[in-house]
């Protein structure tokens, strides 16, 4: 999963770059070029570029967590074979990103805390709860369909670690994809009662997949830090645009009908009516849609939503169950033969 | 440990380790990533499990990253890396023998960069590195079948499922309008 806009820092809060310096470094950046760990940079870049990772990691580590409840009721046993091996990759892209953002001067533990505690964010999709086989289908169509977008975009961003990562994560993402579009075709070339299974978790999950982006640009967006010192590469709503462009027309020919979709606090749609403005403009090739509801996206991410305190519980649960596992890592030696 | 306190101490001191990973033979080494561990032989142990097993590799090399830029060390062969410019990996180059970590790399510069630009060079005792290789000592998973992990083992699936999918409203498009025409 990929790091949305909605980490900002106020530069004025960070220490006064040198400005002499700082000419330099932007004017290194604009001009495509790189940042490795040792390089200077202003604080300000410093401290952004660690939220960006810390959230990415945090994502993909809550991410697994609707996905595992699924793996012992999986449909089949390549299903189930895949949807581990996933479950697997994201929490290796955590690990990744954590030494990133470990790198950047945040302590692992401290990251951990402060997800547990609610402190920092994750993508807001994995709030919602998956009660059907369906939902685990769409997650992976939709959701790792935008994280690819979105780190495709990334992957030409300025800091080194971080974009090597995010090389080695798309390949995986990839993956994710493709079986994603594999299960829904297999639900919408199947029975009615597999088609409906599949147009419900859709209606659930079209609405956090074009939320997935991040809020709406602010006017002045290309030059804030994250875009001037490319750390993200495009907007938001280029981002949304380009998604609705590809999946749009895909999600129609599979039959599914693309809905404006009501949900109660339970995280269920309660209403769902075709999206009137879906249509194709020729002109720009664009097609219209309406906007995510924004002022359910704020609630759910302030920790309101359905499944936020539930993910937590369990990441908090692994955390103290795992504790046995440290000791032993720390206190024990294995049999395998080492060099040193 | 109570609930607020949430992690032994010492973990958070556990050593960085940088991984490197051989895809076939004919390939060098190249820098896949870092990881934490205590000592060099959970640090193999991580390195197969997340470097190691999705993308086939038949040798990888694990050591501890504090060693690579290191100055220091003894009269021995160094294994050295350079990372052409930034925004690449580090790949390994050669090995040289060298009095020390700076000695090593200076080396390299002379051998193996020459007149090239360079963004950076790694160097470490080839004493202190973990070697792990494929063809004694299994690498996890480079000997089953990884299609169904992999985004092409999907690939000609799809596509046949999209075209039988087009096809079938094709065909109902065609009765739905053959039914018009009739009545």
């Amino acid at each position: 999963m990929s790091a949305s806009a909605n980490v900002e820092v106020d530069i004025n809060d960070c220490e006064v770059a040198d400005p002499e310096k700082l000419a330099v470094f932007e004017a290194h950046v604009a001009a495509g070029g790189l940042v490795e760990p040792n390089d200077w940079m202003p604080e300000a870049y410093r401290t952004l570029m660690l939220r960006m990772a810390e959230h990415h990691a945090n994502s993909e580590i809550v991410g697994a967590l609707p996905e595992g409840e699924w793996i012992t009721r999986a449909p089949s046993l390549l299903r189930k074979l895949a949807l581990t091996a996933k479950v697997q990759d994201e929490v290796g892209h955590g690990q990744m990103l954590y030494e990133v953002a470990q790198d950047l001067g945040k302590t692992r533990n401290a990251m951990l805390r402060d997800l547990i505690t609610g402190v920092t964010k994750y993508h807001n999709c994995f709030n919602y709860p998956c009660p059907t086989w369906a939902d685990i289908c769409m997650i992976a169509w939709l959701i790792d369909g935008a994280a690819i977008l979105n780190q495709g975009t990334l992957a030409h961003g300025s800091f080194g670690p971080y974009i090597r990562t995010m090389r080695r994560i798309n390949m995986e993402e990839a993956f994710h994809f493709k079986h994603g579009e594999d299960m829904v075709l297999t639900l919408m070339s199947g029975t009615d009662k597999q088609k409906q299974m599949a147009q419900e978790a859709f209606d659930r999950w079209w609405g956090p997949s074009i939320a997935f982006f991040g809020p709406n640009d602010r006017p002045d967006e290309r030059e804030r830090p994250a875009m001037k010192w490319r750390m993200k590469t495009a907007t938001n709503d280029e981002l949304r645009q380009k998604f609705v462009n590809r999946f749009a027309p895909a999600a129609m020919a599979t039959g599914l009908v693309i809905n404006v979709c009501e949900k109660g606090e339970d995280g269920y749609v309660t209403s769902a009516t075709p999206d009137p403005l879906l249509k194709l403009d020729e002109e720009t090739g664009n097609w219209g849609f309406t906007q995510p509801d924004w002022d359910e996206f704020f609630r759910v991410i302030r920790g309101n939503g359905p499944c936020n305190k539930e993910r937590l519980a369990l990441r908090r649960f692994s955390y103290e169950q795992g504790e046995w596992v440290r000791r032993a890592i720390l206190n024990g030696s294995t049999s395998t033969p080492n060099n040193n | 440990m109570t609930t607020g306190d949430l992690t032994t101490s010492e973990v958070e001191n556990f050593p960085i380790w940088e991984v490197f990973t051989q895809k076939k033979e004919n390939d060098v080494h190249v820098h896949a990533g870092s990881l934490s561990s205590p000592d060099a032989s959970f640090a193999q142990l991580f390195a197969r499990e997340h470097y190691g097993q999705d993308q086939v590799c038949i040798s990888l090399w694990v050591g501890p990253r504090e060693l690579f830029t290191s100055d220091e060390g003894e009269n021995e062969i160094y294994e050295v890396f350079v990372q052409w410019s930034a925004g690449l990996k580090h790949e390994h180059v050669g090995e040289v023998e060298a009095g020390n970590g700076k000695e090593a790399k200076d080396i390299c510069k002379e051998h193996f960069v020459g007149e090239k630009t360079f963004f950076s060079i790694w160097a470490i005792q080839n004493s202190k590195l973990t070697k792990v290789d494929g063809a004694t000592d299994m690498i996890w998973r480079a000997t089953t079948d990884q299609t169904y992990r992999l985004a092409s083992g999907y690939s000609r699936k799809v596509r046949q499922k999209w075209d039988a999918l087009r096809a079938s409203n094709a065909v109902d498009k065609y009765q739905e309008e053959d039914l018009k025409e009739t009545y």
